[in-house]
């Protein structure tokens, strides 16, 4: 349940992001991070919905490699 | 520039001869990419990695989990949950639904939901319906819980919350006479949010290496170098091998909404007893969020006395790292992912699901007890 995904900003209305990881579109709550200046193309990392630290792109593709790895493993 | 796999493991291999070293993590996240990289058999034999404290969902108490059930089967409300909670067993008579799953069986409106904002959506859509929300979680977990209700939710929403800090169960196994491990691997997530300050209680109390890490096989390796290298050298430190996500301070935000909305308190840990400031509870201000308040009656303090887990379920000494998953008498025998016994085993962050999902077939306590 810890696990977070990073994903990229696509649209950002008030509080609420469109975000895509791997493909997947979700809708994400920015308000954890609503002190932060966030827009589309940056990447946030995401739990149970909700953006909790900002990430670079070099770090979100990193990260995605383990869970396009634990996503093929079947976990 | 952080480096490839291949270097952390090749000068882990430098400490084949330092003799035996137990490193614990405390994330159910860390433990996937270890058993799942096959990282134990990748490493020198005298390096021992033991899961710790890091499924909240297995040490959530006994009896919230039948509070849960009995307010969804009692009262005319939708109890939604994050999923893993739905199989957690409590210890009824056979004839009583034993877990959320089969309270929804027998008719209660109970729905997974994997976001605190499907919560507040499900609310929204019949303001006319009380919507319970059941909220279980470590720091990473609890603080977008906190932020749902630091944001407003409507007033048919209320939380039955669970929350449970992870540092307190590290302090209290540090503060016993066998803490059972060497070195720490601190979790990822949980200092993405708290800050890495968290855990330097390790460093500077106790003179425990520790070493804040990532997900990645190569974050997860580079720390165990790095706390290996401290032990070495004598001179514990906190590093942190995950800066890219883990900021001195934490998420600020983030923590400054779970102060205004939570506080702490001590509270039970399923099968462990009561850890000092070791909980979450909503403040006075969000009362008429708090399903603990609504729905008073279900508080069943009774039901501390049942709190232990299963009949045969050995998963309060996996949570605390004394044993592992397969040194339980029940692992992969009577107890499966497909048939859960105990919570280890239902939740995807408990060490025995994870054991078991990531090939671990073997029975030690089986095999130990045919030798004899
Ligand atoms: S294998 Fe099953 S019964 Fe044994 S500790 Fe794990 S969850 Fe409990």
């Amino acid at each position: 349940m810890c696990l977070a995904v990073p994903m990229e900003i696509k649209t950002i209305d008030g509080f609420l992001a469109t975000c895509e990881a791997l493909g997947v579109r979700r809708e994400v709550n920015l308000f954890m991070l609503k002190d932060e200046p966030l827009e589309p193309g940056d990447h946030v990392l995401v739990h149970v919905g909700y953006a909790i630290q900002k990430v670079t792109s070099e770090e979100a593709e990193a990260s995605l490699q383990l869970f396009d790895e634990i996503l093929a493993a079947g976990a | 520039m952080s480096r490839p796999a291949e270097y952390w493991l090749e000068r882990l291999h430098g400490f084949a001869n330092s003799g035996p070293v137990r490193i614990m993590n405390v994330c159910g996240g860390h433990e996937r990419s270890i058993s799942m990289a096959g990282l134990r058999g990748a490493i020198p034999s005298n390096i021992e990695l033991v899961p710790g404290p890091g499924c909240p969902v297995c040490i959530c108490p006994e009896e919230d989990v039948f509070e849960a059930i009995q307010i969804a089967l009692n009262e005319d409300v939708t109890l939604v949950a994050f999923g893993d909670m739905l199989r957690v067993p409590v210890n009824v008579p056979r004839k009583d639904p034993r877990s959320l799953e089969q309270a929804k069986a027998a008719g209660a409106d109970i729905r997974p939901i994997a976001s605190p904002s499907e919560a507040v959506r499900i609310a929204n859509a019949d303001p006319s319906r009380e919507v319970v929300f059941f909220a279980a979680g470590f720091e990473t977990t609890t603080a977008p819980v906190a932020a749902m209700l630091a944001e407003g939710v409507p007033e048919n929403l209320s939380v039955l919350l669970s929350g449970r800090l992870t540092w307190p169960a590290v302090a209290m196994l540090l503060d016993s006479e066998e803490p059972g491990f060497d070195a720490l691997i601190a979790p990822g997530h949980v200092s993405t949010v708290m800050g890495p300050e968290e855990w330097s209680f390790v460093v500077d109390k106790h003179g425990i290496p520790a070493a804040v890490a990532g997900f990645r096989p190569d974050t997860l390796l580079q720390a165990m170098v790095s706390v290996l290298e401290q032990r070495r050298t004598g001179r514990p430190g906190l590093d942190n091998c995950y800066p890219e996500v883990v900021r001195p301070g934490g998420n600020p935000e983030a923590r400054r909404q779970l102060d205004e909305v939570m506080q702490v308190t001590d509270a039970n840990w399923r099968g462990v007893g009561v850890i000092p400031s070791s909980g979450f509870a909503l403040r006075d201000a969000y009362a008429a969020h708090d399903a603990r308040r609504r729905f008073e009656s279900y508080a069943d303090d009774s039901r501390k006395r049942v709190g232990e887990m299963p009949p045969g379920c050995d998963c309060a000494r996996v949570v605390l790292g004394k044993i592992y998953p397969n040194q339980c008498r029940l692992y992969g025998r009577a107890c499966t992912p497909r048939k859960p016994i105990g919570p280890c085993m239902v939740s995807d962050e408990g060490a025995c699901r994870i054991w078991w999902s990531s090939g671990y077939r073997d029975n030690e306590h089986e095999r130990r007890q045919a030798v004899g």
